[in-house]
């Protein structure tokens, strides 16, 4: 018997109640546009200048400049961009001391199916759910992000993937070199290449 | 299909014998292996397990008030989207462009070139009669479960026409009934 699967939650609007990416094609997306700003606005990105614009306008006064109002909005994103926060961090430095990684493992679950895990492409500013879609699309193959055993999101997809899923990483996304990526193999990290 | 289900469509509801809760269990982890080891989660052997019949020979498996697969008549059993949500990867998936996306959530059926044209994709594996998951071009989730009028490699050839019944849309009536009273 195949291992259980992660029941994914679905961020679901609460006011047309399709799910949020789905809102504006709804019954009445100007009255999902509040809730969606407050709790999915990086699924909308223009709902969000759109809004900053009329807010500038409203208090006649800049607040890109602003710091803390930059970050509280980026905390309360549940969806924010990645990209953007990794092009604010000058020079490529990242929060964290150590180099981001990414870790793929392959787990064999009873004896012929076989899932492999990627792990940190979070760390390069890469969203997990739009990658996800990505991997199910390229390996033809069940793809979806979850919760790992050590709470950090991560993307299963079914399937021994091991020796193609590199070259489609580093294709990708440019920003990722190969030499971040690497493999558990036997319980040991190796590099993927070299 | 459900439309504009509603409650009131559903002629009889009934708590099935063991033996049927079993072969339900059975047909549904054939359809859905990826699923089997969740099933004792879903569909308990403990508690009572409804089949609400409706209209147009349509079954409802509910269990604790929440519908959670339906087929037509002894048809495959397929998932309602709520529940394809939390397990995305148990059904095998199509996608249709953005341009289609407004039409089968007014209740259309899919036709090919929304399927052929490059937002959308097809899944070569999936043959005619089966049960699939309708995706969308740029978006993470199901927008329908849909069933096969013909072979994907078909779809993909004569590209005119339906190629795939709209079963279950986001917003339809099986979508609103998130519980049965
Ligand atoms: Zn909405």
């Amino acid at each position: 018997m195949a291992e259980k699967l992660q029941p994914l939650k679905v961020l679901y609007c609460s006011v047309c109640s399709l799910p949020a990416e789905y809102c504006e094609f709804g019954p009445d997306f100007e009255k999902c546009k509040p809730w969606l700003l407050k709790n999915a606005p990086g699924l909308y990105p223009d709902l969000v200048s759109e809004a900053e614009k009329a807010a500038e306008q409203l208090q006649g006064v800049n607040i890109s400049g602003e710091k803390g109002d930059t970050s509280k909005r980026q905390g309360s994103a549940a969806n924010f961009q990645p990209d953007e926060e990794v092009k604010k961090l000058p020079g490529g430095k990242v929060k964290k001391k150590e180099k981001p990684e990414i870790i793929i493992e392959k787990v064999i679950r009873n004896k012929r199916k076989c899932v492999t895990m990627i792990k940190g492409l979070d760390l390069f500013g890469i969203k997990l759910s739009e990658a996800s879609k990505k991997f199910g699309k390229k390996f033809a193959s069940g793809a979806s992000v979850v919760k790992g055993p050590t709470e950090k999101e991560q993307i299963d997809v079914q399937g021994d993937l091991m020796l193609d899923i590199v070259d489609f990483i580093t294709e990708t996304w440019e920003n990722v070199p190969e030499s971040a990526i690497f493999f558990i193999e036997d319980g040991r990290k190796v590099p993927a290449v070299g | 299909m459900f439309r504009k289900f509603t409650q009131e469509e559903i002629s009889s509801q009934n708590q099935v014998k063991a033996s049927v809760q079993r072969k339900i269990r059975q047909s549904i982890a054939e359809e859905y292996p990826d699923l089997e080891a969740n099933l004792e989660d879903l569909i308990p052997k403990k508690v009572p397990l409804i089949v609400a019949k409706c209209q147009n020979h349509i079954n409802l498996v509910v269990v604790n008030n929440v519908p959670l697969f339906f087929n037509i008549r002894d048809g495959p059993y397929m998932p309602t989207l709520r529940l394809l949500h939390q397990y995305p990867s148990i059904m095998k998936k199509f996608q249709v462009d953005r341009g289609a996306i407004k039409f089968v959530l007014a209740g259309a059926n899919i036709m090919c070139p929304g399927l052929t044209s490059p937002g959308g994709s097809l899944d070569d594996e999936v043959l005619a009669e089966a049960p699939v998951a309708i995706m969308a071009e740029g978006k993470e989730h199901a927008l329908a479960i849909g069933f096969t009028k013909m072979p994907a490699k078909d779809i993909r050839s004569i590209n005119k026409g339906i190629g795939v019944d709209n079963m279950h849309y986001l917003n339809d009536g099986l979508w609103k009934t998130v519980h049965l009273d």
